[in-house]
């Protein structure tokens, strides 16, 4: 079958897998589960297979579809790989398993509707990296919100009223107002070229004055930042991932947080270059903010999800440093610092979701000496630590040291002009590596030595499930950090054309 | 005048007029009339078909010139508001097994179809108000509640100051005009005489009344919830659909212009801010319909703002996605041991353990209300908003988002109280009757082929 044709198969599989699981009749749950592992394991293969005949050599979108579908609007079912989307993808897809087989015991009811929830949400998630089309992207975005109300408010804990209304009400004010911005977008594209089309290669052309530019990248960044999320906007996050189940937890910290930053990639930067140039010293600052308060919140909690939480924020901050680089390789930096902290998040919140079904709490002092009851399970607790904190090899030290790289880079040339805030920005950034170190070691101190006590002892060990998860995790994690050049050549063209499109003034009167 | 165009061009407004006759005879001739159900579906099907056939054939002709004239659009939307008609008449036979329901709703419907063809403010006077008058007894007849007969009332008196405020905007337009066409309107719109001015005003706020806009909304919730859930369902889906394709009708495609744009725009927005605030805190399930409604009609009028042929599209699609997803959530909702316990939200606490069909059906629908993709709402609020934006009006079309995104919160509650909630100790597993079946996959079918194909709708309108 056509390249192509797999793309799309491997995005709509997880219908055909809800399809599936409402012919299952009530009560078999075993089948439930095993039918939920394959068609995910399924979808992982294809997708492994879809990334190693992506061809690094060719710009521009491959396995592309394209078909009319409301033509008088120009709106086309446009998807396809390109450098951006294919390695989170490949994580999406390789998390789906996982995030399956890690819920196996922790979900007993209502078994059936949690996993079409995880297979509405997979499916919202591949669309929205794979849409190259903006009204098919947004109708993606949006969809996204609806199976993680469920998913936290069925099966979280207990303020998960709460935490899942905040998090929706919050991240549906953001995309309203994108809303606003797509529809004036196209409308402005409209009136000044003549082309109607919601197309990105399209909309990449539209050449908007610098008030309009602000006004839009200010109602699409809001959005991404509140997906990201971005320091001040990042309030929803702690309830929503404290309240979720542990799948909850690893879908959002995983691949829903990475949506802010592609978004920012794909969409908010390059569609208003002039906007985001002028303001590229407040992304900056937000960005070191998030690393820096990110990482001093982490570091005075005492619930281990906290910890996490307030860790994701920390990692992501990253990422926007890198993209506020416009350096080659402080880019490419943070789409590997997107994967690895897909990975390490997954894994640090699937393994404190197993411990948290044995002992059935999160608080930090009621844990001690774990290391001397789970062996094993502390060895991965302390691998996954030690990748959070970004220790060479792994790779959280390739994406963070690629970003703070770019930033320097971007930032030298500037000093030297007499712009001294990226430099200033860049040192503090390399303070963010420290505390995160600070913080995971506090963490991993008091889990796994000192004193002994758990509740509920004692306790088993991981099983042959829960090694096998963390097992492709932890490999994950090390075969991203050591052989690190095959996805960076990957998304290297996608990264050259993101920092063209950033730097080229698109102003009207500008030559095309 | 000959009269084969008279039959053919009105063969449905006959085929109804045939049912009504069929079924007051049938009320004469027997003690125990039976019966009355099947005949009217099947005189509704019999519209529809007809309907159908004079679109598909693009049957245009005016048999009564300058009052009434058939065209394929018409024909068209008449169609698909009839084949609406027939889940409604699906949810019926609980609340009214035999009696005067249906003959009235015929009715009602006959003047549905008389105002989409109408040409002069006569026939669409005729049409409005045949269309208004049976439902203000509808709302009465189940007599399910002791506010039912108050609800009527105030929907007779406030529909009643409705009709003498058109009636008056319309005198002063002959006035001004010297003639009864619709097109006069469209010709006032742009003048800037004060007896114009004066009658474009009146029928704008008569309309408003009518679609329960605010500050004329008051009759709206005692009226949803006073009524049956079939007379609700219809006064919601396919009465508001009526006052707005009569709307429809006099604006054409005319654009709108100076003060006009603040009179479409700001009432419609409190309405739309309103409405879904109030419906926030209501613990009724039709009253939260009601005062959702509200908001509905005012995304509705926002349509106006947008000329051309955009705004027929907008409204007309728009239409079609409520009223579907309308239906189909009252379709869904299980039966009760009286109307009044059954209204209450709690009615519906934990249905997805009880009746995981209904409440998926409900929660599908309360998305698609609230303009969450991948629904047919979604695409329906895109297209208003898309519209208004295109006209220029962006400021008022980010205000009107804002006022929608209030509308997500007690859509989700329906959601929570559904899915999330545990059922109460005294809840037992219900099945959803044949009928309400037959009713809730009628309506989804095209739901889902409105979010998947919108186009079909588009190159239509």
């Amino acid at each position: 079958m056509a390249d192509a044709d797999l793309l799309n198969l491997v995005l709509f599989l997880p219908l055909a897998g809800i399809a599936l699981l409402v012919a299952v009749p009530t009560g078999h749950d075993r089948q439930v589960r095993g039918l939920s592992f394959w068609v995910m394991v399924v979808q992982f293969v294809l997708t492994a297979w879809l990334y190693v005949r992506f061809d690094a050599q060719v710009a521009g979108l491959q396995f592309e579809t394209r078909l009319p579908w409301i033509p008088d609007w120009g709106v086309y079912y446009q998807i396809g790989l390109d450098g951006y989307n294919v390695l989170l993808v490949l994580l999406t897809a390789f998390l789906g398993p996982l995030v399956v087989a890690g819920a196996f015991t922790a979900v007993t009811k209502d078994v059936k509707l949690f996993y079409a929830m995880v297979f509405l949400i997979q499916f919202a998630m591949l669309g929205a990296f794979v849409a190259q089309d903006l009204f098919l992207f947004y109708l993606f975005w949006e969809t996204m919100m609806i199976p993680m109300f469920l998913i936290i408010g069925i099966w979280g804990g207990e303020r998960r009223l709460y935490a899942t209304y905040k998090f929706v009400l919050y991240t549906a004010f953001g995309s309203i107002l994108m809303l606003a911005a797509v529809i004036y977008l196209v409308y402005s594209l409209q009136t000044t070229t003549g082309v109607t089309s919601f197309a990105f290669a399209d909309l990449y052309r539209a050449k908007l004055p610098l008030h309009v530019q602000t006004l839009l990248l200010a109602a699409f960044g809001l959005s991404f930042a509140i997906k990201v999320p971005i320091v001040p906007l990042h309030t929803w996050l702690p309830d929503a991932h404290v309240e979720a189940p542990t799948t909850g937890s690893v879908i959002l910290a995983g691949v829903l947080l990475k949506m802010g930053t592609y978004g920012f990639m794909k969409l908010g930067f390059p569609l208003f270059p002039d906007a985001t140039r002028a303001f590229t010293p407040l992304i900056m600052t937000l960005a070191v903010v998030s690393i820096v308060y990110g990482a001093c919140l982490a570091l005075v909690q005492n619930d281990i999800k906290k910890i996490i939480a307030y860790s994701s924020i920390s990692h992501l901050g990253y990422v926007m440093l890198g993209l506020a680089s416009l350096d080659l390789l402080g880019i490419q930096g943070a789409v590997i610092q997107m994967v690895s902290h897909g990975l390490t998040a997954a894994g640090l919140f699937l393994i404190v979701g197993m411990i948290y079904e044995r002992c059935h709490t999160r608080d930090l002092a009621a844990y001690g000496g774990i290391a001397r009851l789970l062996p094993v399970y502390s060895l991965f607790f302390m691998l996954l630590t030690l990748a959070s904190i970004g220790l060479p090899t792994t790779s959280g030290f390739t994406g963070e040291f690629l970003v703070l790289l770019g930033a320097f880079t971007a930032s030298w040339p500037q000093y030297q002009q007499g712009n001294a805030l990226p430099l200033v920005l860049s040192v503090v950034a390399v303070s963010g590596v420290v505390l995160g170190a600070l913080y995971m070691l506090r963490l991993a101190q008091h889990f796994l030595f000192g004193a002994v006590k758990a509740p509920h002892a004692p306790l088993t060990d991981l099983d042959l499930r829960e090694k096998l998860i963390l097992a492709a995790i932890v490999v994950a994690v090390f075969a991203l950090g050591l052989f690190p050049d095959e996805p960076m050549q990957k998304t290297e063209l996608a990264a050259k054309q993101f920092q063209q499109l950033v730097t080229t003034p698109r102003l009207p009167g500008s030559k095309p | 005048m000959s009269w084969q165009p008279v039959v053919t061009a009105m063969l449905p407004e006959h085929l109804l007029l045939l049912g009504i006759v069929l079924l007051l005879v049938l009320e004469i001739a027997s003690d125990k009339p039976r019966g009355a159900l099947v005949v009217s579906l099947l005189i509704v099907g019999a519209a529809t078909a007809a309907a159908t056939w004079l679109y598909v054939t693009g049957y245009a002709a005016a048999p009564f010139p300058g009052h009434y004239s058939v065209n394929a659009s018409g024909s068209l939307a008449k169609a698909v508001v009839l084949a609406l008609a027939v889940p409604v008449l699906l949810l019926a036979r609980d609340d009214f097994p035999e009696g005067p329901f249906y003959p009235l709703f015929l009715s009602s419907l006959y003047g549905f179809c008389l105002l989409l063809s109408s040409d002069s403010f006569l026939t669409l006077f005729l049409g409005l108000e045949l269309m208004s008058l049976p439902v203000y007894v509808l709302v009465l007849l189940a007599f399910g509640r002791p506010e039912s007969p108050e609800a009527a009332l105030k929907y007779l008196v406030l529909g009643g100051t409705a009709t003498a405020m058109f009636l008056m905007g319309v005198s002063l337009l002959y006035g001004g005009s010297a003639t009864l066409a619709l097109s006069s309107f469209a010709g006032a719109l742009g003048s800037h005489d004060i007896m114009a001015i004066a009658a474009i005003v009146l029928i704008v706020l008569a309309f408003f009344l009518k679609a329960a806009i605010v500050p004329f909304h008051a009759w709206a919730p005692d009226a949803y919830e006073g009524a049956s859930l079939p007379v609700t369902a219809y006064m919601a889906t396919i009465i508001k659909a009526g006052v707005l394709l009569a709307a429809l009708r006099l604006f054409g495609t005319a654009p709108v212009s100076g003060s006009m744009v603040d009179l479409l725009a700001i009432l419609p927005l409190v309405s739309i801010v309103w409405g879904n605030l109030t419906a926030m805190r209501q613990r009724s399930f039709r009253r939260m319909i009601a005062y959702s409604s509200i908001a509905h009609a005012g995304y509705l009028f926002y349509a106006f703002l947008g000329a051309g042929p955009g705004r027929f599209q907008a409204v007309v699609f728009y239409l079609i996605a409520y009223g579907v997803m309308n239906i189909l959530a009252f379709a869904s909702i299980p039966p009760g041991d009286d109307d009044a316990k059954r209204d209450r939200l709690d009615h519906l606490q934990g249905l997805f353990h009880r009746n995981p069909y209904a409440a998926v059906m409900i929660g599908i629908a309360m998305l698609s209300l609230a303009g969450i993709p991948p629904f047919p709402g979604f695409v329906a609020k895109f297209l208003i908003f898309k519209n208004v934006i295109a006209a220029g009006y962006t400021t008022y079309a980010v205000l009107g988002l804002v006022g929608s995104y209030l509308g997500i919160y007690f859509y989700l509650r329906v959601i929570q109280v559904m899915f999330i909630n545990p059922e109460s100790a005294s809840a037992t597993r219900v099945g959803t009757g044949r009928l309400a079946l037959a009713a809730s996959v009628i309506c989804l079918i095209p739901a889902i082929l409105l979010s998947v194909f919108p186009n079909w709708v588009f190159v239509r309108f």
